[in-house]
């Protein structure tokens, strides 16, 4: 489980980096979780390289025609190369779900370990906040708010953040908790270091294998919701393409183009099983004695 | 996801009930002096069993239990309230319900079309605070939630949504639950055995796949099956077929609708409940508590099943309130797909077509599944835990 991760005392202070390194290098998972990622982010970056068609160019000579050699996946109803969309939609669902991430994970350890830290009514506020967010039907708002806002994928890698931080921030908040009673901390409060730099150098630096995990996990949690968003339509929209507005205009003839939803959905479960991998081969080698959750079938 | 919400709710909810670390009538009960025990392995069973029993079940107890309970709904209520107000302003805020006029011939001006709006409580000249207070008086007054901006009234909808999105909701959160309790039970005695590999290679893989994905992919198998087997015996699309009469088709029918979605909902839901608890009774099992159980005489399963799930269920009862939103979610990817005309469904119709009121009762009716899981949890918590007192 994650809240096992409190750093001991006994941290190996020398050339962890590399210690880390070499668990992780054992774990054969985690180093196909790396090679599978690897190699989408290559596909999304060079594979549009391969074909000639982008993908909004319409051939209207080839519609609905299933995989071949002009078409490596075939085309849909509309003539658009479904290879070039499939490079393109992977490309804006990567980028998504990694800045996304990266974001919420920044967000929710500054909000949580600053919340431990400086206690009192800030610390209840907010709690009080997340608790809230938890609670309210997130998904839903999340809906309301990008179907106004989105079409444009960067103001949903925004509004995907505001909803997205909680989770994280309320693990990283009982962690601090303990943490902000340290003989460190203390010591650097009596040097009289200011408050938010205790917080940014002495807290969140040792809440670092969780956040690290928990950046991995999260953009498999990210490409999920941002799959169901675009699936839905809320997210992003036409002419734009993700994996998750792929998915759903295949949805549509699973049984006489199955194409249109295969690829999509392939690559889909790829990159996040690929995360998952790679997230819990992190976990693993940052603290040997947690019991990861997901680790068996991958030893 | 569900693994992170069980690690956040475990540590929090103790605060839920009070805890009394000393004892009363109970643990004098053990404390006989040894010369009146009976023997060992019978003392141990069923003369403790009754003791928990006596504890959860006496009417005292019960009467707290029940004040206990209501005190926490009182709080979710107030949760609701909020939640579905806010919702209110953000739907005000971001759904635009003039744009249903926009299209229409002969073309109306803006000031027509605010008109059209009005007796719908939907005019952007009015101040959005009095078309809140006009929208809360007939919802508290009246359960009136309002109209969709082309007149239709919410209330027609919800009534027979909630029942669709229920029983689908419902069916797949149980069945969930009791999955992932059953396969952490059975793979946890043989940790890293062929079984425990193999189901968590599964959970592990379903953990990650989309729901649309999911939702398709039994689409498929269950045309497949129908094509193979030469029949139509699983239906992929609505909740009911219009033309089926009497009482027995009509169950039926029902059930052959109900299948396929539930089992691509169960499907995503169990694995959060399988990985969180396989972890937890992983963890009980080594505890010193099962130890001592094992050597009053029980066996290993015995041990697991009376003591270590038993304590290991409890985070997973408390992470039961925060799944609830989580099916629903896929609720509505899923009715999307099977065509069910749920509550999921009339959400992403009520955000496409700007209908304010329609989007605010959804989330109200998502807010008050939340609640209702929450209170489940919070019973759980008190039946399932020997510490947790409740006064």
């Amino acid at each position: 489980m994650t809240t096992s991760v409190i750093p001991s005392a006994a941290r190996p202070a020398a050339g962890s980096g590399r210690l880390y390194l070499r668990r992780f290098a054992r774990n054969r998972g985690a180093l196909l979780g790396v090679a599978l990622f690897a190699l989408l982010v290559l596909f999304s970056a060079f594979g549009g390289l391969f074909s000639p068609y982008a993908p909004t160019d319409a051939d209207f000579t080839a519609l609905t025609q299933p995989p071949g050699a002009a078409h490596y996946f075939g085309t849909n109803q509309g003539g658009n190369d479904v290879y070039a969309q499939a490079v393109h939609g992977l490309q804006r669902s990567l980028v998504i779900a990694v800045s996304v991430s990266a974001l919420t994970i920044v967000l929710a350890a500054l909000i949580g370990a600053g919340a431990a830290y400086l206690g009192g009514r800030v610390e209840k506020l907010t709690l009080a906040v997340i608790h809230f967010l938890l609670v309210v039907p997130s998904f839903l708002i999340l809906a309301l708010v990008s179907h106004r806002l989105a079409g444009d994928w960067r103001v949903l890698i925004v509004v995907l953040t505001v909803f997205g931080w909680m989770t994280t921030a309320r693990v990283v908040w009982s962690l601090s908790t303990s943490l902000r009673e340290r003989d460190y901390v203390l010591a650097a409060e009596f040097m009289g270091v200011r408050p938010w730099r205790i917080v940014v150098r002495h807290i969140i630096p040792n809440l670092g294998s969780l956040l690290v995990v928990n950046l991995t996990l999260g953009v498999v949690a990210t490409v999920l919701s941002e799959t169901a968003l675009s699936f839905l339509g809320f997210g992003v929209q036409t002419p734009d393409v993700s994996l998750g507005t792929m998915l759903a205009d295949g949805s549509g003839t699973i049984t006489s183009a199955p194409w249109l939803f295969v690829f999509p959905a392939g690559l889909v479960v790829l990159l996040t099983v690929s995360m998952t991998l790679v997230g819990d081969g992190l976990r693993d080698a940052l603290d040997p004695t947690s019991v990861s959750a997901a680790s068996g079938g991958a030893r | 996801m569900s693994r992170h919400q069980a690690a956040i709710t475990s540590d929090s909810e103790g605060s839920a009930a009070r805890f009394h670390p000393a004892e009363s009538h109970v643990e004098h009960a053990q404390n006989r002096p040894t010369a009146t025990r009976p023997p060992h392995r019978a003392r141990y069973g069923p003369e403790r069993r009754t003791a928990y029993r006596d504890r959860r079940t006496g009417a005292r107890e019960g009467g707290a239990v029940l004040r206990h309970v209501m005190r926490k709904a009182v709080g979710w209520l107030a949760m609701i309230v909020v939640a579905t107000n806010a919702t209110y302003v953000l739907a005000s805020w971001f759904l635009d319900p003039r744009s249903n006029y926009l299209g229409t011939r002969p073309i109306r001006t803006e000031a027509e079309i605010d008109r059209a709006l009005a007796p719908y409580n939907l005019d952007p000249r009015v101040p959005l605070v009095d078309r809140w207070w006009h929208w809360l008086r007939d919802v508290v007054l009246h359960f009136d939630w309002g109209k969709s901006p082309v007149g239709a009234p919410v209330n027609d909808e919800i009534g027979f949504r909630v029942l669709v999105s229920g029983q689908l909701v419902t069916a797949a959160t149980l069945l969930s639950v009791l999955l992932g309790v059953a396969l952490s039970v059975s793979t946890a005695s043989r940790q890293y055995g062929w079984w425990d590999r193999f189901t968590q290679l599964v959970s592990v893989f379903l953990f990650n796949v989309p729901t649309a994905v999911a939702a398709l992919g039994v689409v498929l198998v269950g045309i497949w099956l129908n094509q193979s087997l030469g029949l139509r015996f699983l239906y992929v699309a609505g909740e009911k077929s219009p033309t089926v009469e009497g009482l027995l088709p009509t169950l039926a029918d029902r059930l052959q609708h109900l299948i396929l979605p539930t089992l691509s909902l169960t499907l995503l839901g169990y694995v959060g409940y399988h990985l969180t608890q396989r972890t937890l009774l992983l963890d009980a099992i080594d505890s010193d508590y099962v130890r001592t159980a094992r050597a009053t005489g029980l066996t290993r399963a015995q041990a697991i099943r009376r003591h270590a799930l038993r304590a290991s269920l409890i985070p997973t009862a408390t992470s039961l309130a925060f799944g609830i939103p989580a099916v629903f979610t896929g609720a509505v990817v899923t009715e999307t797909v099977f065509g069910w005309n749920g509550m999921g469904q009339y959400f992403t119709q009520t955000i496409a077509k700007n209908d304010v009121h329609g989007a605010v009762a959804v989330a109200a009716f998502g807010a008050a599944m939340t609640a209702i899981g929450a209170v489940l949890a919070d019973i759980a918590v008190v039946v399932l835990d020997p510490r947790v007192r409740v006064n």
